[in-house]
C-alpha cells in the first residue's frame, strides 16, 4: 500500500509542486494519476521513487516507512519498484537483451536466472524474438515494450509508468496498457501518470485528479464497489496528536533549509 | 501445438541473445563497458593511449637505463687509477716493496709495480718519440706504482685524500690522478640524473590528466546510463567502477605503448651509444631492458590509470550523488 501523508514538495519558497498532498493506495490496485502538464504528477512519482524528498509531511510503501530510510537503502527500495518512462530511456548500444537484463545485473541475479527472467519478461511482452535487436531499430511502440520489460522484469511490487503512452498512437497505446493492467492483475500496484483524456475514457480505473499541486479529485471506477483493492481512499485530515506533531518538526527545519 | 512451439523458439531465442556468463556479475559487466567504451570509441581511445604512452615512453626509458647509468658512473672510477712516480733514487727492488706495502693501506684493492725498464719500453712502444730516448744514454723515466682504488673509497673526495696520502711517502716523488675529470662526470651524471626523474614527474603527472580528464568526458557521456542505472537501483560502488576499470585499462594499454616506444628507442640508440662508449675505452653498455623492468612500467601505468579516474571521479557529480542533492 502506498500512503501519503499531508506530503508536500516544494522546489523553491512558495512554490509548491506538492501541496499538503493525502491518500492510500490499496495494493495491487491500478490507478490512474491524471492532471494538467505541471499539475504535479511527475512530482509525485518521484516522490514514490524517492528521486525527490518532500519538503514536508510523511510517504510510506507498505512497511517501509521513507522517513526513517536511510540514503544507503534508497538504491534497494528502486530496485523493488519498476519505473517506465515516455521516453524510454534505453540503452542504444546494447540488445534488447541486455537492456532488460539490467535490473536483475544490479540486484545481483545469476546468469541462469537473468536469462529465464529476462526471456520470460521478453516474451510477455511479446518481443522475444526481438532479443538480439538494438533499441534504435525497433518501433516506438516495441521499445516502450522493451521499457515495460525492464520495469517488470525483477517482479517488482510497484510499477510507476509516467506517461507511457505519450509519444504513441491509439491502437499502441491500447497495447501497453493492456501490457500495464496484465501486471496489475498479478498483483503489482501500477500507478500510470497521463493526461491523456481518450485514455482516461478508454480504462475505467481509479484517478488520482491533480492540479496546482494539490489532490482536488479521487475518482474511484465503476468496478471499485466490486473490486474492493481497487477501491482508493483519501486520508482523514485529522492526524494522531504524535504524528502532528512530527510534521510540524519536518515543516519548520525544511523552512530552516536542514 | 504450433503457437506453443513458436513461443518457445521465441524463448530459445532470447536466452541465446545472453553475452557471456562473465559480464552479467557486477565486475563482469564493468569491464565489458571498459572494453565496449575502447571498441565504440577507437580513434578517440587510440588518441588517448598514444598520449598517455607517450608521456609515459620517457620516464620508462630513464628506468630501464638507470641501471646501466649508475654503472656508467661507478665504472669509469672503478677502472681508473692512481699513478705514483717513485723519486729516482727508488731501485727497483725498493719499488716493488713499496708496491706491497702499500696493499697493507686502507682503500687500496692492488697495485701494480712498473720498473723504469718497463716504463721505457712501454714509452717507446706508445709514443713516436720513443728513440729519441736512447740518444740521452740513460733512462729518464721513474719507477712507478699502479694503484687501483677500493671500491669502497670510490668517490672524488677518496681518491683526493688517498692521492694526498701518498704523496707524504718520501720515496714517492709525484702522485697523478685527475680529479677534476671525476668530479665533472659525476657532476654531470647527477645532473643528469635530477633532470631525468623532474622530466619523468612532470610526464607522469601529465599522463595522469590525462587519464583523469578521459575519464570526466566518460562520465559526461555516459550520463545516460549512469541515469538510468540509479533509477533501476544501481548504488555508486556500481556507478563507478566501469569507470575506474576504463582508467585501468587506458593505464594498461598506455604501459604497454611506453614500453613499446622504449624498447624502440633504446634499440635504436644502444649501437652508437655502445660506439661511443668503446671511443672511451669504456666498458659500458646500454642494456635492454628485462621482463621484470617492463612488468614494473606496466604495474605503474595501471595503478597511474586507476590514481587518475578516482582523482577524477572524487569530484561530485550530478551523475554520481543520490537523488535530490546537489555537488557542492
Amino acid at each position: 500500500m502506498i500512503r501519503f501523508e499531508n506530503v508536500s514538495l516544494e522546489y523553491t519558497p512558495g512554490r509548491f509542486a506538492l501541496h499538503d498532498v493525502s491518500f492510500s493506495q490499496p495494493a495491487g490496485a491500478f490507478t490512474f494519476l491524471t492532471g494538467h502538464s505541471g499539475a504535479g504528477k511527475s512530482s509525485l512519482l518521484k516522490l514514490i521513487a524517492r528521486l525527490e524528498k518532500p519538503t514536508a509531511g510523511f510517504i510510506s510503501i507498505d512497511t517501509i516507512d521513507y522517513d526513517t530510510l536511510k540514503p544507503r537503502h534508497e538504491p534497494l527500495l528502486r530496485q523493488q519498484m519498476g519505473i517506465v518512462f515516455q521516453d524510454n530511456q534505453l540503452l542504444n548500444d546494447r540488445s534488447v537483451f541486455d537492456n532488460v537484463a539490467l535490473p536483475l545485473i544490479i540486484g545481483g541475479y545469476r546468469y541462469n536466472d537473468i536469462k529465464k527472467r529476462v526471456a520470460a519478461a521478453l516474451e510477455r511482452v511479446g518481443l522475444a524474438s526481438k532479443a538480439f535487436e538494438l533499441p534504435i531499430r525497433l518501433s516506438g511502440g516495441e521499445q516502450q515494450r522493451v521499457g515495460i520489460a525492464r520495469a517488470v522484469v525483477a517482479k517488482p511490487k510497484v510499477l510507476l509508468a509516467d506517461e507511457p503512452t505519450g509519444n504513441l498512437d491509439a491502437q499502441i497505446s491500447a497495447e501497453i496498457m493492456q501490457l500495464l493492467m496484465q501486471f496489475s492483475a498479478s498483483g503489482v500496484t501500477v500507478l500510470v501518470a497521463t493526461h491523456d483524456q481518450g485514455l482516461l475514457e478508454t480504462f475505467d480505473f481509479p484517478q488520482l485528479t491533480l492540479h496546482g499541486g494539490k489532490l482536488v479529485d479521487i475518482h474511484n471506477s465503476s468496478q471499485a464497489t466490486a473490486h474492493t483493492q481497487n477501491t482508493w481512499q483519501e486520508q482523514p485530515s485529522s492526524q494522531p496528536a504524535a504524528r502532528e506533531s512530527r510534521i510540524k518538526r519536518r515543516q519548520t527545519s525544511s523552512r530552516h533549509g536542514e | 501445438m504450433a503457437n506453443r512451439r513458436t513461443s518457445e523458439t521465441a524463448l530459445t531465442n532470447a536466452s541465446l541473445a545472453a553475452g557471456p556468463k562473465w559480464t552479467y556479475t557486477h565486475r563482469g559487466y564493468a569491464l565489458a563497458q571498459s572494453f565496449r567504451q575502447l571498441r565504440q570509441r577507437k580513434f578517440a581511445s587510440f588518441i588517448t593511449l598514444m598520449v598517455f604512452g607517450i608521456s609515459l615512453a620517457l620516464p620508462a626509458i630513464i628506468l630501464f637505463s638507470a641501471g646501466s647509468l649508475a654503472k656508467l658512473g661507478n665504472h669509469n672510477i672503478e677502472q681508473e687509477s692512481l699513478t705514483v712516480y717513485l723519486s729516482m733514487q727508488v731501485n727497483d727492488l725498493d719499488g716493488a716493496s713499496l708496491a706491497q706495502q702499500l696493499l697493507l693501506r686502507e682503500g687500496i684493492d692492488r697495485t701494480s709495480y712498473v720498473s723504469r725498464d718497463e716504463a721505457l719500453a712501454m714509452f717507446k712502444e706508445q709514443s713516436d718519440i720513443g728513440d729519441a730516448l736512447a740518444a740521452l744514454g740513460n733512462n729518464p723515466l721513474p719507477g712507478a706504482i699502479i694503484v687501483y682504488p677500493d671500491v669502497d673509497m670510490l668517490g672524488a673526495v677518496g681518491l683526493k685524500q688517498l692521492a694526498n696520502s701518498l704523496a707524504m711517502s718520501p720515496s714517492i716523488d709525484r702522485v697523478q690522478f685527475d680529479f677534476r675529470w671525476v668530479k665533472r662526470l659525476q657532476a654531470v651524471l647527477s645532473l643528469a640524473r635530477l633532470v631525468g626523474w623532474v622530466l619523468a614527474g612532470f610526464l607522469t603527472l601529465s599522463a595522469l590528466l590525462v587519464i583523469g580528464n578521459t575519464i570526466r568526458l566518460e562520465l559526461l557521456r555516459k550520463q545516460t546510463e549512469l541515469d538510468v542505472s540509479r533509477l533501476l537501483g544501481a548504488k555508486r560502488s556500481f556507478l563507478v567502477r566501469p569507470l575506474v576499470y576504463t582508467g585501468a585499462l587506458y593505464g594498461f594499454l598506455g604501459g604497454l605503448v611506453a614500453c613499446v616506444i622504449a624498447l624502440i628507442t633504446i634499440s635504436w640508440i644502444k649501437t652508437p651509444a655502445d660506439q661511443l662508449s668503446g671511443l672511451y675505452q669504456s666498458a659500458f653498455q646500454l642494456e635492454m631492458p628485462t621482463a621484470s623492468q617492463c612488468f614494473t612500467v606496466l604495474l605503474i601505468a595501471t595503478c597511474l590509470g586507476v590514481l587518475g579516474s578516482i582523482v577524477s571521479l572524487a569530484r561530485p557529480s550530478n551523475h554520481l550523488l543520490p537523488f535530490g542533492t546537489k555537488p557542492v
